[in-house]
Protein backbone atom coordinates (compact mmCIF):
# COMPACT_ATOMS: atom_id res chain seq x y z
CA UNK A 1 0.00 0.00 0.00
CA UNK A 2 2.77 2.57 0.66
CA UNK A 3 3.81 2.17 -2.97
CA UNK A 4 0.34 2.85 -4.23
CA UNK A 5 0.01 5.80 -1.88
CA UNK A 6 3.36 7.23 -2.94
CA UNK A 7 2.37 6.79 -6.57
CA UNK A 8 -0.85 8.72 -6.24
CA UNK A 9 0.92 11.49 -4.35
CA UNK A 10 3.61 11.71 -7.02
CA UNK A 11 1.03 11.87 -9.76
CA UNK A 12 -0.89 14.54 -7.90
CA UNK A 13 2.26 16.62 -7.64
CA UNK A 14 2.95 16.19 -11.35
CA UNK A 15 -0.62 17.13 -12.17
CA UNK A 16 -0.44 20.24 -10.03
CA UNK A 17 2.91 21.26 -11.51
CA UNK A 18 1.90 20.75 -15.11
CA UNK A 19 -1.39 22.52 -14.55
CA UNK A 20 0.30 25.53 -12.96
CA UNK A 21 2.79 25.71 -15.81
CA UNK A 22 -0.17 25.87 -18.20
CA UNK A 23 0.79 22.99 -20.49
CA UNK A 24 -2.73 22.70 -21.74
CA UNK A 25 -1.90 20.82 -24.94
CA UNK A 26 0.60 18.44 -23.39
CA UNK A 27 -0.45 14.89 -22.54
CA UNK A 28 -2.14 14.89 -19.14
CA UNK A 29 0.27 12.96 -16.88
CA UNK A 30 -2.55 10.86 -15.42
CA UNK A 31 -3.55 9.72 -18.89
CA UNK A 32 0.05 9.01 -19.82
CA UNK A 33 0.53 6.97 -16.64
CA UNK A 34 -2.67 5.02 -17.27
CA UNK A 35 -1.59 4.32 -20.84
CA UNK A 36 1.85 3.04 -19.81
CA UNK A 37 0.36 0.89 -17.07
CA UNK A 38 -2.17 -0.55 -19.52
CA UNK A 39 0.45 -1.38 -22.14
CA UNK A 40 3.40 -2.49 -19.96
CA UNK A 41 1.61 -3.57 -16.79
CA UNK A 42 1.88 -2.29 -13.24
CA UNK A 43 5.10 -1.92 -11.23
CA UNK A 44 7.11 -0.96 -14.28
CA UNK A 45 10.18 1.24 -13.98
CA UNK A 46 10.03 4.24 -16.27
CA UNK A 47 13.13 6.25 -17.16
CA UNK A 48 13.08 9.36 -19.25
CA UNK A 49 15.72 9.62 -22.00
CA UNK A 50 16.53 12.50 -24.31
CA UNK A 51 17.32 11.83 -27.97
CA UNK A 52 17.88 14.85 -30.21
CA UNK A 53 14.96 17.06 -29.19
CA UNK A 54 12.66 14.19 -28.28
CA UNK A 55 11.82 12.49 -25.03
CA UNK A 56 11.68 8.70 -24.97
CA UNK A 57 10.37 6.66 -22.06
CA UNK A 58 12.29 3.48 -21.30
CA UNK A 59 10.29 0.75 -19.59
CA UNK A 60 11.92 -2.02 -17.56
CA UNK A 61 11.14 -4.45 -14.81
CA UNK A 62 13.77 -6.06 -12.59
CA UNK A 63 16.59 -4.80 -14.84
CA UNK A 64 14.97 -6.40 -17.86
CA UNK A 65 14.11 -4.08 -20.75
CA UNK A 66 10.42 -4.16 -21.74
CA UNK A 67 10.41 -1.52 -24.46
CA UNK A 68 10.18 2.15 -25.28
CA UNK A 69 7.44 4.69 -25.78
CA UNK A 70 7.17 8.23 -27.04
CA UNK A 71 4.47 10.83 -27.49
CA UNK A 72 3.71 12.64 -30.73
CA UNK A 73 1.29 15.20 -32.11
CA UNK A 74 -0.30 15.23 -35.55
CA UNK A 75 -2.83 17.69 -36.92
CA UNK A 76 -6.28 16.23 -37.60
CA UNK A 77 -8.70 18.48 -39.47
CA UNK A 78 -7.25 21.46 -37.63
CA UNK A 79 -6.35 20.43 -34.10
CA UNK A 80 -3.38 18.48 -32.73
CA UNK A 81 -4.06 14.87 -31.81
CA UNK A 82 -1.71 13.74 -29.03
CA UNK A 83 -0.84 10.05 -29.26
CA UNK A 84 1.56 7.54 -27.73
CA UNK A 85 3.47 4.80 -29.52
CA UNK A 86 5.05 1.91 -27.61
CA UNK A 87 7.46 -0.68 -29.01
CA UNK A 88 8.80 -3.81 -27.35
CA UNK A 89 12.49 -4.69 -26.98
CA UNK A 90 12.45 -6.30 -30.45
CA UNK A 91 11.13 -3.05 -32.04
CA UNK A 92 7.67 -4.46 -32.67
CA UNK A 93 4.77 -2.10 -32.13
CA UNK A 94 3.21 -2.96 -28.78
CA UNK A 95 0.34 -0.51 -28.92
CA UNK A 96 -0.87 2.95 -29.88
CA UNK A 97 -2.89 5.18 -27.57
CA UNK A 98 -4.75 8.42 -28.19
CA UNK A 99 -3.91 10.64 -25.20
CA UNK A 100 -5.78 13.80 -26.18
CA UNK A 101 -8.31 14.21 -28.98
CA UNK A 102 -9.53 17.74 -29.66
CA UNK A 103 -11.58 17.62 -32.90
CA UNK A 104 -15.40 17.83 -32.86
CA UNK A 105 -15.75 14.66 -34.97
CA UNK A 106 -13.47 11.67 -35.66
CA UNK A 107 -12.66 10.49 -32.13
CA UNK A 108 -13.13 6.88 -33.24
CA UNK A 109 -9.33 6.63 -33.71
CA UNK A 110 -9.22 6.12 -29.93
CA UNK A 111 -11.29 2.93 -30.17
CA UNK A 112 -9.38 -0.25 -29.41
CA UNK A 113 -10.58 -2.21 -32.49
CA UNK A 114 -8.98 0.45 -34.69
CA UNK A 115 -5.78 0.86 -32.65
CA UNK A 116 -5.10 -2.84 -32.41
CA UNK A 117 -4.49 -3.03 -36.16
CA UNK A 118 -1.01 -1.60 -35.42
CA UNK A 119 0.04 -4.25 -32.92
CA UNK A 120 3.00 -6.39 -33.99
CA UNK A 121 3.93 -4.10 -36.89
CA UNK A 122 7.53 -2.90 -37.34
CA UNK A 123 9.16 0.12 -38.96
CA UNK A 124 9.75 -2.06 -42.04
CA UNK A 125 6.06 -2.85 -42.48
CA UNK A 126 3.82 -0.97 -44.83
CA UNK A 127 1.10 1.00 -43.01
CA UNK A 128 -1.25 2.40 -45.64
CA UNK A 129 -4.76 3.62 -44.93
CA UNK A 130 -7.31 1.56 -46.81
CA UNK A 131 -4.84 -1.33 -47.17
CA UNK A 132 -3.03 -2.55 -44.04
CA UNK A 133 -4.91 -0.07 -41.84
CA UNK A 134 -8.65 0.02 -42.41
CA UNK A 135 -10.35 3.37 -42.18
CA UNK A 136 -13.43 4.49 -40.26
CA UNK A 137 -16.10 6.47 -42.11
CA UNK A 138 -16.52 9.94 -40.68
CA UNK A 139 -13.05 9.77 -39.12
CA UNK A 140 -10.92 9.48 -42.25
CA UNK A 141 -8.88 12.65 -41.68
CA UNK A 142 -7.93 11.56 -38.16
CA UNK A 143 -7.25 8.01 -39.39
CA UNK A 144 -4.83 9.29 -42.04
CA UNK A 145 -3.06 11.72 -39.69
CA UNK A 146 -2.62 9.27 -36.84
CA UNK A 147 -1.44 6.49 -39.18
CA UNK A 148 1.25 8.77 -40.65
CA UNK A 149 2.22 9.93 -37.16
CA UNK A 150 2.51 6.39 -35.82
CA UNK A 151 4.60 5.32 -38.81
CA UNK A 152 7.04 8.21 -38.29
CA UNK A 153 7.34 7.66 -34.53
CA UNK A 154 7.91 3.89 -34.87
CA UNK A 155 10.62 4.64 -37.43
CA UNK A 156 12.29 7.09 -35.01
CA UNK A 157 12.14 4.77 -32.01
CA UNK A 158 13.48 1.85 -34.06
CA UNK A 159 16.31 3.91 -35.53
CA UNK A 160 17.31 5.25 -32.10
CA UNK A 161 17.18 1.79 -30.56
CA UNK A 162 19.14 0.10 -33.32
CA UNK A 163 21.79 2.86 -33.35
CA UNK A 164 22.22 2.63 -29.59
CA UNK A 165 20.94 6.16 -28.93
CA UNK A 166 18.48 4.50 -26.56
CA UNK A 167 19.20 1.16 -24.94
CA UNK B 1 10.52 -1.25 -6.76
CA UNK B 2 9.29 1.25 -4.23
CA UNK B 3 10.98 4.12 -6.01
CA UNK B 4 9.46 3.19 -9.37
CA UNK B 5 6.39 5.42 -9.08
CA UNK B 6 8.58 8.43 -8.33
CA UNK B 7 10.70 7.73 -11.39
CA UNK B 8 7.51 7.36 -13.38
CA UNK B 9 6.16 10.67 -12.14
CA UNK B 10 9.38 12.53 -12.95
CA UNK B 11 9.54 10.92 -16.37
CA UNK B 12 5.94 11.87 -17.04
CA UNK B 13 6.61 15.48 -16.09
CA UNK B 14 9.55 15.52 -18.50
CA UNK B 15 7.33 14.21 -21.27
CA UNK B 16 4.50 16.57 -20.43
CA UNK B 17 6.78 19.59 -20.64
CA UNK B 18 8.63 18.46 -23.75
CA UNK B 19 5.42 18.00 -25.72
CA UNK B 20 3.77 21.20 -24.62
CA UNK B 21 3.02 23.77 -27.26
CA UNK B 22 1.03 26.94 -27.75
CA UNK B 23 -2.24 27.03 -25.87
CA UNK B 24 -4.38 28.89 -28.36
CA UNK B 25 -4.74 28.04 -31.99
CA UNK B 26 -6.78 29.52 -34.85
CA UNK B 27 -7.25 27.59 -38.06
CA UNK B 28 -8.74 28.49 -41.41
CA UNK B 29 -9.92 25.92 -43.92
CA UNK B 30 -12.58 25.50 -46.51
CA UNK B 31 -14.42 23.40 -48.99
CA UNK B 32 -16.40 24.01 -52.13
CA UNK B 33 -17.98 22.51 -55.18
CA UNK B 34 -18.72 23.65 -58.73
CA UNK B 35 -21.20 21.79 -60.92
CA UNK B 36 -22.34 21.49 -64.51
CA UNK B 37 -25.73 19.84 -65.09
CA UNK B 38 -27.55 19.06 -68.30
CA UNK B 39 -31.02 17.55 -68.19
CA UNK B 40 -32.51 15.74 -71.18
CA UNK B 41 -35.31 17.50 -73.05
CA UNK B 42 -35.85 20.02 -75.83
CA UNK B 43 -35.45 23.25 -73.88
CA UNK B 44 -32.97 22.40 -71.16
CA UNK B 45 -29.57 23.92 -71.89
CA UNK B 46 -26.67 22.93 -69.68
CA UNK B 47 -26.13 24.99 -66.56
CA UNK B 48 -23.05 25.61 -64.46
CA UNK B 49 -23.06 26.76 -60.86
CA UNK B 50 -20.56 27.50 -58.13
CA UNK B 51 -22.79 25.55 -55.80
CA UNK B 52 -20.95 26.08 -52.55
CA UNK B 53 -17.98 28.12 -51.39
CA UNK B 54 -17.33 27.62 -47.70
CA UNK B 55 -14.80 29.15 -45.34
CA UNK B 56 -14.07 27.17 -42.23
CA UNK B 57 -12.84 29.07 -39.19
CA UNK B 58 -12.00 27.44 -35.88
CA UNK B 59 -10.34 28.54 -32.72
CA UNK B 60 -9.21 26.49 -29.76
CA UNK B 61 -8.94 28.52 -26.58
CA UNK B 62 -7.42 25.57 -24.73
CA UNK B 63 -7.77 21.78 -24.67
CA UNK B 64 -11.31 22.07 -23.30
CA UNK B 65 -12.89 25.01 -25.07
CA UNK B 66 -13.12 25.39 -28.83
CA UNK B 67 -15.12 27.39 -31.35
CA UNK B 68 -15.98 26.04 -34.82
CA UNK B 69 -17.73 27.69 -37.72
CA UNK B 70 -18.55 27.48 -41.41
CA UNK B 71 -19.47 30.52 -43.50
CA UNK B 72 -21.02 29.63 -46.81
CA UNK B 73 -21.82 31.39 -50.07
CA UNK B 74 -24.24 29.43 -52.24
CA UNK B 75 -24.51 29.97 -56.01
CA UNK B 76 -21.61 32.44 -56.16
CA UNK B 77 -23.41 35.69 -55.37
CA UNK B 78 -26.34 37.27 -53.60
CA UNK B 79 -28.47 39.91 -55.23
CA UNK B 80 -31.74 41.53 -54.26
CA UNK B 81 -34.73 40.22 -56.22
CA UNK B 82 -32.95 36.94 -56.98
CA UNK B 83 -34.12 33.69 -55.44
CA UNK B 84 -30.77 32.03 -56.03
CA UNK B 85 -27.76 32.80 -53.91
CA UNK B 86 -27.41 32.82 -50.16
CA UNK B 87 -24.82 33.79 -47.61
CA UNK B 88 -25.27 31.74 -44.50
CA UNK B 89 -23.54 30.65 -41.34
CA UNK B 90 -23.80 26.90 -41.58
CA UNK B 91 -22.37 26.08 -38.17
CA UNK B 92 -21.12 28.20 -35.28
CA UNK B 93 -20.78 26.54 -31.92
CA UNK B 94 -18.72 26.29 -28.77
CA UNK B 95 -17.55 22.91 -27.56
CA UNK B 96 -16.67 22.54 -23.91
CA UNK B 97 -14.90 19.22 -23.58
CA UNK B 98 -15.02 17.86 -20.04
CA UNK B 99 -14.28 14.17 -20.58
CA UNK B 100 -14.00 11.81 -23.55
CA UNK B 101 -17.59 10.86 -22.77
CA UNK B 102 -18.87 14.37 -22.17
CA UNK B 103 -18.65 17.48 -24.33
CA UNK B 104 -21.15 20.32 -24.00
CA UNK B 105 -22.00 21.85 -27.39
CA UNK B 106 -23.87 25.16 -27.74
CA UNK B 107 -24.73 27.34 -30.71
CA UNK B 108 -25.79 26.77 -34.30
CA UNK B 109 -25.43 22.99 -34.56
CA UNK B 110 -25.79 20.45 -37.37
CA UNK B 111 -28.75 18.19 -36.65
CA UNK B 112 -27.29 14.68 -36.12
CA UNK B 113 -29.69 12.88 -38.47
CA UNK B 114 -28.22 10.48 -41.04
CA UNK B 115 -24.50 10.73 -41.80
CA UNK B 116 -24.44 13.18 -44.67
CA UNK B 117 -25.85 16.12 -42.74
CA UNK B 118 -22.84 16.26 -40.43
CA UNK B 119 -20.23 15.09 -42.94
CA UNK B 120 -21.16 16.89 -46.15
CA UNK B 121 -17.89 17.92 -47.78
CA UNK B 122 -17.85 17.03 -51.51
CA UNK B 123 -14.81 14.80 -51.04
CA UNK B 124 -16.81 12.52 -48.74
CA UNK B 125 -19.58 11.39 -51.11
CA UNK B 126 -19.89 10.03 -54.65
CA UNK B 127 -21.91 11.89 -57.26
CA UNK B 128 -21.89 15.55 -58.23
CA UNK B 129 -25.02 16.33 -56.23
CA UNK B 130 -25.72 15.02 -52.77
CA UNK B 131 -28.26 12.18 -52.89
CA UNK B 132 -31.71 13.67 -53.56
CA UNK B 133 -32.88 11.81 -50.44
CA UNK B 134 -30.52 14.08 -48.47
CA UNK B 135 -32.44 17.09 -49.75
CA UNK B 136 -36.10 16.02 -49.95
CA UNK B 137 -36.30 13.67 -46.95
CA UNK B 138 -33.41 14.61 -44.66
CA UNK B 139 -33.15 18.35 -45.38
CA UNK B 140 -29.36 18.78 -45.48
CA UNK B 141 -27.60 20.93 -44.53
CA UNK B 142 -29.91 21.05 -41.52
CA UNK B 143 -28.72 23.21 -38.63
CA UNK B 144 -30.59 24.80 -35.76
CA UNK B 145 -29.82 26.67 -32.54
CA UNK B 146 -29.56 25.02 -29.16
CA UNK B 147 -27.38 23.00 -26.84
CA UNK B 148 -26.56 19.42 -26.06
CA UNK B 149 -24.15 16.74 -24.99
CA UNK B 150 -21.95 14.35 -26.93
CA UNK B 151 -19.13 11.92 -26.37
CA UNK B 152 -17.91 8.36 -26.47
CA UNK B 153 -19.73 5.86 -24.35
CA UNK B 154 -17.19 4.54 -21.81
CA UNK B 155 -16.18 0.92 -22.01
CA UNK B 156 -14.53 0.98 -25.42
CA UNK B 157 -17.38 -0.72 -27.23
CA UNK B 158 -17.04 1.77 -30.07
CA UNK B 159 -20.28 3.57 -29.28
CA UNK B 160 -20.71 7.31 -29.34
CA UNK B 161 -23.72 9.53 -28.75
CA UNK B 162 -25.01 13.03 -29.31
CA UNK B 163 -28.19 14.50 -27.83
CA UNK B 164 -29.33 18.07 -28.38
CA UNK B 165 -32.21 20.37 -27.49
CA UNK B 166 -32.76 22.65 -30.49
CA UNK B 167 -35.39 25.04 -31.79
CA UNK B 168 -38.23 23.33 -33.65
CA UNK B 169 -39.37 23.74 -37.23
CA UNK B 170 -42.31 25.61 -38.77
CA UNK B 171 -45.16 23.72 -40.47
CA UNK B 172 -45.77 26.84 -42.53
CA UNK B 173 -42.78 25.93 -44.70
CA UNK B 174 -43.67 22.26 -45.29
CA UNK B 175 -44.48 21.14 -48.82
CA UNK B 176 -45.68 18.08 -50.70
CA UNK B 177 -42.50 17.94 -52.81
CA UNK B 178 -39.81 18.59 -50.20
CA UNK B 179 -41.46 17.59 -46.95
CA UNK B 180 -40.13 19.44 -43.93
CA UNK B 181 -37.23 21.11 -45.80
CA UNK B 182 -38.45 24.71 -45.84
CA UNK B 183 -39.68 24.40 -42.27
CA UNK B 184 -36.10 24.72 -41.06
CA UNK B 185 -35.21 27.94 -39.27
CA UNK B 186 -31.44 27.86 -39.83
CA UNK B 187 -30.44 30.12 -37.00
CA UNK B 188 -32.28 33.29 -38.06
CA UNK B 189 -34.49 34.71 -35.28
CA UNK B 190 -35.50 31.11 -34.66
CA UNK B 191 -38.76 30.66 -32.81
CA UNK B 192 -38.59 28.52 -29.71
CA UNK B 193 -42.40 28.26 -29.58
CA UNK B 194 -41.79 24.59 -30.32
CA UNK B 195 -38.54 22.98 -29.20
CA UNK B 196 -37.09 19.78 -30.59
CA UNK B 197 -35.06 16.93 -29.18
CA UNK B 198 -32.66 15.10 -31.45
CA UNK B 199 -29.99 12.51 -30.96
CA UNK B 200 -27.78 9.94 -32.57
CA UNK B 201 -26.02 6.74 -31.58
CA UNK B 202 -23.08 5.47 -33.65
CA UNK B 203 -21.16 2.23 -33.54
CA UNK B 204 -17.76 2.12 -35.20
CA UNK B 205 -15.40 -0.67 -36.19
CA UNK B 206 -12.49 -0.51 -38.65
CA UNK B 207 -14.22 -0.29 -42.02
CA UNK B 208 -17.73 -0.13 -40.57
CA UNK B 209 -19.93 2.52 -39.08
CA UNK B 210 -23.58 2.10 -38.21
CA UNK B 211 -25.79 4.92 -36.97
CA UNK B 212 -29.31 5.54 -35.78
CA UNK B 213 -30.90 8.95 -35.24
CA UNK B 214 -34.13 10.53 -34.08
CA UNK B 215 -35.65 13.98 -34.19
CA UNK B 216 -38.87 14.93 -32.40
CA UNK B 217 -40.37 18.37 -32.19
CA UNK B 218 -43.39 20.56 -32.60
CA UNK B 219 -44.06 22.62 -35.71
CA UNK B 220 -47.23 24.62 -34.91
CA UNK B 221 -45.42 27.87 -34.14
CA UNK B 222 -48.57 29.47 -32.74
CA UNK B 223 -50.67 28.88 -35.85
CA UNK B 224 -54.38 28.88 -34.84
CA UNK B 225 -55.77 25.44 -35.46
CA UNK B 226 -52.47 23.63 -34.86
CA UNK B 227 -52.42 24.01 -31.09
CA UNK B 228 -50.31 26.01 -28.69
CA UNK B 229 -48.43 23.29 -26.85
CA UNK B 230 -44.66 22.90 -27.00
CA UNK B 231 -45.04 19.79 -29.11
CA UNK B 232 -48.14 20.76 -31.08
CA UNK B 233 -48.20 19.56 -34.70
CA UNK B 234 -45.49 17.03 -33.83
CA UNK B 235 -42.98 15.73 -36.33
CA UNK B 236 -41.13 12.49 -35.56
CA UNK B 237 -38.16 11.40 -37.61
CA UNK B 238 -36.30 8.11 -37.29
CA UNK B 239 -33.31 7.19 -39.42
CA UNK B 240 -30.74 4.44 -39.80
CA UNK B 241 -27.55 4.36 -41.80
CA UNK B 242 -24.46 2.27 -42.44
CA UNK B 243 -21.12 2.67 -44.20
CA UNK B 244 -18.77 -0.20 -44.96
CA UNK B 245 -15.37 -0.23 -46.65
CA UNK B 246 -13.19 -3.19 -47.52
CA UNK B 247 -10.29 -3.10 -49.94
CA UNK B 248 -11.45 -1.09 -52.93
CA UNK B 249 -15.13 -1.69 -52.24
CA UNK B 250 -17.51 0.46 -50.27
CA UNK B 251 -21.19 0.30 -49.47
CA UNK B 252 -23.40 2.90 -47.85
CA UNK B 253 -27.08 3.33 -47.14
CA UNK B 254 -29.40 5.76 -45.39
CA UNK B 255 -33.08 5.31 -44.56
CA UNK B 256 -35.58 7.57 -42.84
CA UNK B 257 -39.22 7.72 -41.83
CA UNK B 258 -40.94 10.99 -40.91
CA UNK B 259 -44.40 11.07 -39.34
CA UNK B 260 -46.44 14.26 -39.43
CA UNK B 261 -49.47 13.39 -37.32
CA UNK B 262 -51.37 16.61 -37.94
CA UNK B 263 -50.77 16.79 -41.70
CA UNK B 264 -54.51 17.27 -42.30
CA UNK B 265 -54.64 20.36 -40.08
CA UNK B 266 -51.38 21.68 -41.58
CA UNK B 267 -52.78 21.33 -45.11
CA UNK B 268 -55.99 23.07 -44.05
CA UNK B 269 -54.07 25.91 -42.42
CA UNK B 270 -51.61 26.56 -45.24
CA UNK B 271 -53.29 25.11 -48.33
CA UNK B 272 -50.46 22.62 -48.84
CA UNK B 273 -50.41 18.90 -49.65
CA UNK B 274 -48.01 17.71 -46.99
CA UNK B 275 -47.81 13.95 -46.54
CA UNK B 276 -48.59 12.45 -43.15
CA UNK B 277 -45.69 10.11 -43.69
CA UNK B 278 -42.45 10.71 -45.63
CA UNK B 279 -40.29 7.66 -46.14
CA UNK B 280 -37.49 6.19 -48.16
CA UNK B 281 -33.79 5.77 -48.51
CA UNK B 282 -30.94 4.77 -50.75
CA UNK B 283 -28.19 2.23 -51.11
CA UNK B 284 -24.92 2.76 -52.92
CA UNK B 285 -22.14 0.41 -53.98
CA UNK B 286 -18.77 1.71 -55.15
CA UNK B 287 -15.47 0.23 -56.22
CA UNK B 288 -12.08 1.90 -56.58
CA UNK B 289 -10.87 0.61 -59.96
CA UNK B 290 -7.27 1.52 -59.11
CA UNK B 291 -7.32 -1.01 -56.27
CA UNK B 292 -7.41 -3.55 -59.11
CA UNK B 293 -5.55 -1.76 -61.92
CA UNK B 294 -2.80 0.01 -59.96
CA UNK B 295 -2.69 -1.37 -56.41
CA UNK B 296 0.35 0.70 -55.43
CA UNK B 297 -1.33 3.99 -56.37
CA UNK B 298 -2.71 6.28 -53.70
CA UNK B 299 -5.06 7.86 -56.24
CA UNK B 300 -8.67 6.70 -56.49
CA UNK B 301 -10.89 6.21 -59.50
CA UNK B 302 -14.17 5.02 -58.10
CA UNK B 303 -17.15 3.82 -60.07
CA UNK B 304 -20.45 3.74 -58.27
CA UNK B 305 -24.13 3.04 -58.59
CA UNK B 306 -26.75 4.45 -56.25
CA UNK B 307 -30.44 3.63 -56.10
CA UNK B 308 -32.77 5.98 -54.24
CA UNK B 309 -36.42 5.40 -53.56
CA UNK B 310 -38.49 7.78 -51.49
CA UNK B 311 -41.91 9.33 -51.33
CA UNK B 312 -42.69 12.64 -49.64
CA UNK B 313 -46.33 11.54 -49.67
CA UNK B 314 -45.88 7.92 -48.58
CA UNK B 315 -49.17 8.48 -46.74
CA UNK B 316 -51.52 11.40 -47.05
CA UNK B 317 -54.26 12.58 -44.67
CA UNK B 318 -57.86 12.36 -45.83
CA UNK B 319 -58.67 15.33 -48.03
CA UNK B 320 -55.20 15.40 -49.62
CA UNK B 321 -54.75 13.89 -53.07
CA UNK B 322 -51.68 11.71 -53.45
CA UNK B 323 -49.35 12.84 -56.25
CA UNK B 324 -47.66 9.84 -57.91
CA UNK B 325 -44.76 11.92 -59.21
CA UNK B 326 -43.58 12.37 -55.60
CA UNK B 327 -42.92 8.62 -55.26
CA UNK B 328 -39.45 8.96 -56.74
CA UNK B 329 -36.91 6.40 -57.91
CA UNK B 330 -33.50 7.76 -58.86
CA UNK B 331 -30.65 5.66 -60.23
CA UNK B 332 -27.25 7.32 -60.42
CA UNK B 333 -24.17 5.83 -62.06
CA UNK B 334 -20.89 7.67 -62.10
CA UNK B 335 -17.18 8.05 -61.63
CA UNK B 336 -15.25 9.80 -58.87
CA UNK B 337 -11.59 10.62 -59.47
CA UNK B 338 -9.44 11.62 -56.50
CA UNK B 339 -5.80 12.39 -57.35
CA UNK B 340 -5.42 13.14 -53.63
CA UNK B 341 -7.85 12.62 -50.78
CA UNK B 342 -8.89 16.27 -50.59
CA UNK B 343 -9.60 17.07 -54.25
CA UNK B 344 -12.19 15.40 -56.42
CA UNK B 345 -13.42 15.35 -60.02
CA UNK B 346 -16.86 13.83 -60.52
CA UNK B 347 -19.17 12.81 -63.31
CA UNK B 348 -22.50 11.00 -63.20
CA UNK B 349 -25.65 10.21 -65.07
CA UNK B 350 -29.04 10.08 -63.34
CA UNK B 351 -32.28 8.39 -64.32
CA UNK B 352 -35.25 10.10 -62.65
CA UNK B 353 -38.38 7.96 -62.44
CA UNK B 354 -41.60 8.12 -60.48
CA UNK B 355 -44.72 6.09 -59.88
CA UNK B 356 -46.99 8.04 -62.20
CA UNK B 357 -44.44 8.02 -65.04
CA UNK B 358 -44.83 11.69 -65.87
CA UNK B 359 -42.12 14.33 -65.83
CA UNK B 360 -39.38 11.71 -65.87
CA UNK B 361 -35.97 12.59 -67.22
CA UNK B 362 -32.25 12.08 -67.20
CA UNK B 363 -29.47 14.37 -66.02
CA UNK B 364 -25.78 14.46 -66.89
CA UNK B 365 -23.64 16.14 -64.21
CA UNK B 366 -19.97 17.06 -63.98
CA UNK B 367 -18.34 18.61 -60.95
CA UNK B 368 -15.27 19.41 -58.93
CA UNK B 369 -14.83 19.60 -55.19
CA UNK B 370 -12.12 20.31 -52.64
CA UNK B 371 -11.56 20.42 -48.92
CA UNK B 372 -8.61 21.64 -46.86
Amino acid sequence: MPGALRRSISLAVVLALSHRAGFSQAPPPAKLAASITRIFGAAVRVDSLRVDTSTVLRMSRADSLLGFASVGNVIGKDQPITFLVAIDRDDRLKDVDILVYREPYGGEVAYEPWRKQFRGKTAADSLRVGKEIRTISGATISVRSVTLGVKALVADLTRWHQSGAIK
Amino acid sequence: MRWAPTVLAVALLAVATSFAHAQERTTVGGYGEAQYTNATGPNTPGQADLRRFVIYLAHSFNDQLAFRSELEVEDAKVEPDSKAGEVEVEQAFLDYRLRDWLTIRTGLILVPVGFLNETHEPTTFNGVQRPAFDSDVIPTTWRELGAGLLGQIPGGAGLSYRIYLLNGIKAEGFSAEQGIREGRQEGQNASFANPSITGRLEWARPGLKVGGSFWYGGSANGEPGLGTGAFSAPVALLSADARYDRGGASLRAEFANISITDAAAINTAFGTGVGSRIAGGYAEAAYNLLALLAPSSSQKLTTFVRYEQYDTQASVPSGTVQDGTLARRITTIGLTYKPIDNAVFKGDYQFLRNRSGTGEGEILSLGIGYEF
